[in-house]
C-alpha cells in the first residue's frame, strides 16, 4: 500500500470523490419525502462536513446552503398554504380573514382556511429539496473548487486556465479597490457618492485590464497554448463525433417530448448522443498534451467514499422500491415509518467522516497560495 | 478575407466563431432552450411527462452540463490564443468579484454589466464563454454550486451572445442601444432561469405546473408564479443594469477597446490592413 491510500494520513481528498459522494446522497434524498429520512440524511451530510472540512474560505458555505434550505421551507408553506385557494384538508389551524384577489390572479387567495395537512405537505416537500440542495452545499464545503479544476478534461484547457485565473484574481481586485480608495483619500478625496464609486471602478477596471495583457505576454512567452499537431483526419473525426453526439441528443429530446414517437428515438438516441459527445470532448483534448504538476491522488480513501455515497443511494432506492409508505408518506398526519434499511443507508452515507482523511493542518493561507501556484498563476508571481 | 468581410475597426473578436461552431452553438442552444422550456411543449404520454414521474426535471440538470462542456470546447478549440484566455479570466474575475460582493439582494446582479460590455467589445463567441465561465467562477467563489448553475451559465452566455450580435452602432445610440439591451436581458434572464425549477414546485395549484395542460394554460400560470415571486428581483436587475450602462457605458467601452488595441489582438498582416484602411 501507498502513503495515500492509509485513511489516517492527512491529505485533502480528491475534489471528484466528494462530488459523487454528495451526489448519491443528493439522489438517496430525491427517493424520499419523509421527514425523518430527510433530516437522516441531512444529519448525515453535516456530520461529515463538520469531521473532514478545512479551513478554506469555501468552508463555511454549508451554513448558507443550510439557511437556503430554511428559505425554501418558508416560502413553501406560504406559497401552498397561504395562497392556495384550494382547502387541502380537514383539521384547521387558523381561519384567517381573506382578501379576494383580482381576477388575472387566477384564483390565488390570501388568508382564509390554514390547514394542518397543507402545512405539513409543504413542509415536507420542502425539506426534501432542502435537503438536496443541502447535499450540493456539503461537496461545496468539503470540495476545493481551485483543485476539482485542474482536472478538466484536455478539451477545455483553454477555458479551465480562464477559471483558474478568474479564481485567483477575484479576491485580489478586493484589495485593489481598497488601495485605489485609500490613495484618494489621501488626495482629499471622499469616497462616498456615485462620482466616489466611478472613481474607485475605473482605476480597478484599468488596472485589471492591463494585468491581463502582462498576463498574456508572460504566458506566451513560457510557452502557453503550444498545442500539438494533429492531423487533418483527427480533427474531423473529432468534429464528426461532436455533432452526431448534439444531433442524436436533439433527436433524442424531440423523442421524450412527443408521444407519438416511441421506441429507440427517446433515451437510447439521447443516450448514444450523450456518449458520442462525451467522447468528442475525450478524442479533442488530445490536442493539448501537458504533464501535471502534482496531480491529485485517487486511492483507497477515494473509493471508500464514493462507495460510501453510492451505497447510500442504492439503499434508498431499495426502500422506496420495497416499501413507497415509508419513502412518501400518503397522509401527512401519519407519524413517519423509520424502516431499517434507511436508518443503515443514513449511517453508510456519514461513513466518510471517518473513512476520508483528515485535512492537512496547515493555515488556510498557505494552501491557498500553493493551490494557486499550482495553476496558471505561477507565470504571475515572478 | 475580403475587406467588405472586415469589421469595423473597434470591434475585436478575440474568438473568431467558425461557421461550424456556430452552428454547433445554435444547435446547443435549441436544446437548452428545449431544457428550460419542456413543461410547455411535452405532450401528454410522452416519456417526459411528469404526470408518470417527478424525475423529468433532474433529467436535465445531468444533460446541461455535458452540453455546456461541448460548447465551449469547440469555440474555445478553434484557437484561443493567450491574451483571449487572459481576458477571458480577467474580465470573469471582474464579474465573479461583483457577484460575490453584489449580495443578490434586490436583483442587484452587477456583473451582468461586465457581461454586456465585453460581449459587445470582444465578439458573440468570446461573450457566450465569458457569460458562463463569469457566473462558474462567481458560484466557485461564493460556495454556490447547484444544479442550478448549468442553467445559470447558459442563460449568462445568452446574454453574452446577443450582446454580441447587436447592431454596431456608435456613440449615444450605442448606449441607448446597450442600455435597453439590459433592460430586456435582465427580464429575459430572470424568466428563463426560474422555469428550470419551476416545475419541481408544488406551491398553489394555481401557479403551478400542470402536466398535459394546454400550453395557454401553462404560461399563465407561468405567468402569475413568475409576477409574484421574481418579477421583484429581475425588473432591478434590468434597470440597475440600464443606469449602470448610461451612466459609465461610455468610460467603460473606451478601456475594453483600449486593451483591445494595445494588445495587438489579431495577426499582424490583419493588423496591417486595418491601419491602411
Amino acid at each position: 500500500m501507498r502513503s495515500v491510500d492509509y485513511p489516517g494520513y492527512a491529505r485533502p481528498l480528491h475534489s471528484g470523490a466528494w462530488w459523487l459522494w454528495g451526489l448519491g446522497l443528493a439522489a438517496a434524498a430525491s427517493r424520499t419525502t419523509n421527514p425523518v429520512l430527510c433530516l437522516l440524511i441531512l444529519a448525515a451530510a453535516g456530520f461529515v462536513v463538520m469531521a473532514r472540512r478545512s479551513r478554506a474560505p469555501w468552508a463555511y458555505a454549508f451554513g448558507a446552503f443550510l439557511k437556503l434550505g430554511l428559505l425554501i421551507i418558508a416560502v413553501r408553506i406560504v406559497l401552498q398554504a397561504v395562497l392556495s385557494s384550494q382547502s387541502q384538508g380537514i383539521h384547521v389551524i387558523v381561519d384567517l380573514p381573506e382578501i379576494p384577489l383580482p381576477a388575472w390572479a387566477a384564483g390565488l387567495k390570501l388568508g382564509g382556511l390554514i390547514t394542518w395537512e397543507a402545512v405539513l405537505t409543504a413542509f415536507s416537500q420542502g425539506l426534501q429539496l432542502a435537503t438536496i440542495i443541502c447535499c450540493v452545499g456539503a461537496v461545496n464545503a468539503l470540495a476545493s473548487a481551485q483543485r476539482l479544476l485542474r482536472s478538466v478534461p484536455g478539451a477545455l484547457y483553454e477555458v479551465g486556465v480562464a477559471a483558474v485565473v478568474a479564481l485567483t484574481f477575484a479576491p485580489q481586485l478586493v484589495s485593489d479597490a481598497v488601495r485605489v480608495r485609500s490613495a484618494q483619500r489621501l488626495r482629499g478625496y471622499d469616497g462616498g457618492g456615485l462620482a466616489g464609486l466611478r472613481r474607485t471602478a475605473m482605476p480597478v477596471l484599468e488596472g485589471a485590464l492591463g494585468r491581463s495583457v502582462e498576463l498574456a505576454a508572460a504566458m506566451d512567452s513560457r510557452g502557453y497554448g503550444r498545442t500539438t499537431d494533429v492531423a487533418v483526419g483527427a480533427r474531423r473525426f473529432t468534429a464528426a463525433l461532436v455533432f452526431t453526439g448534439v444531433l442524436g441528443v436533439a433527436v433524442g429530446m424531440y423523442g421524450l417530448l412527443d408521444a407519438s414517437v416511441t421506441g429507440w428515438l427517446g433515451l437510447p438516441m439521447l443516450g448514444v448522443g450523450c456518449l458520442l459527445a462525451a467522447g468528442g470532448l475525450v478524442v479533442g483534448g488530445r490536442r493539448t498534451r501537458r504533464t501535471r504538476y502534482r496531480p491529485d491522488p485517487w486511492a483507497l480513501p477515494e473509493w471508500l467514499v464514493v462507495t460510501a455515497g453510492v451505497g447510500c443511494a442504492v439503499m434508498f432506492f431499495v426502500v422506496a422500491a420495497r416499501s413507497p409508505g415509508a419513502a412518501v408518506p400518503a397522509y401527512p398526519l401519519d407519524i413517519p415509518q423509520v424502516p431499517v434499511l434507511a436508518l443503515v443507508g443514513a449511517l453508510v452515507g456519514a461513513l466518510p467522516a471517518v473513512l476520508a482523511p483528515p485535512t492537512p493542518d496547515r493555515s488556510p493561507e498557505s494552501g491557498a497560495v500553493g493551490q494557486a501556484a499550482a495553476g496558471a498563476s505561477e507565470e504571475l508571481s515572478s | 478575407m475580403t475587406t467588405a468581410a472586415q469589421p469595423p475597426r473597434d470591434l475585436v473578436p478575440l474568438l473568431r466563431l467558425r461557421a461550424r461552431s456556430a452552428v454547433l452553438l445554435a444547435l446547443v442552444s435549441l436544446v437548452g432552450l428545449a431544457a428550460y422550456a419542456w413543461p410547455f411543449v411535452v405532450d401528454p404520454g410522452a416519456a417526459l411527462d411528469t404526470s408518470h414521474s417527478g424525475d423529468a426535471p433532474w433529467f436535465f440538470v445531468v444533460l446541461l452540463p455535458l452540453l455546456a462542456a461541448v460548447v465551449v470546447a469547440e469555440l474555445s478549440a478553434g484557437g484561443m490564443d493567450a491574451k483571449a484566455v487572459a481576458l477571458l479570466g480577467m474580465l470573469a474575475a471582474i464579474g465573479a468579484a461583483l457577484r460575490a460582493l453584489g449580495p443578490g439582494a434586490a436583483g442587484l446582479e452587477p456583473s451582468f454589466i461586465v457581461i454586456v460590455l465585453g460581449g459587445r467589445v470582444f465578439g458573440r463567441g468570446f461573450g457566450f464563454v465569458l457569460g458562463a465561465v463569469t457566473l462558474f467562477a462567481g458560484a466557485m467563489i461564493t460556495g454556490g454550486v447547484g444544479p442550478w448553475l448549468p442553467f445559470q451559465m447558459f442563460a449568462a452566455g445568452w446574454v453574452g451572445l446577443f450582446a454580441g450580435m447587436l447592431p454596431q452602432w456608435r456613440g449615444r445610440r450605442e448606449i441607448g442601444l446597450l442600455a435597453a439591451y439590459s433592460i430586456v436581458a435582465g427580464l429575459g434572464y430572470g424568466m428563463l432561469i426560474n422555469l428550470w425549477f419551476w416545475p419541481f414546485a408544488a406551491y398553489a395549484p394555481e401557479v403551478t405546473y400542470v402536466a398535459g395542460d394546454s400550453v395557454v394554460e401553462n404560461l399563465h400560470r407561468y405567468a402569475v408564479f413568475w409576477a409574484t415571486t421574481s418579477l421583484g428581483w429581475d425588473v432591478p436587475r434590468g434597470v440597475l443594469t440600464a443606469v449602470a450602462v448610461v451612466l459609465a457605458g461610455t468610460p467603460l467601452l473606451s478601456a475594453l477597446r483600449r486593451t483591445a488595441r494595445r494588445a495587438h489582438f489579431g495577426s499582424p498582416e490583419e493588423d496591417a490592413m486595418t491601419s491602411a484602411r
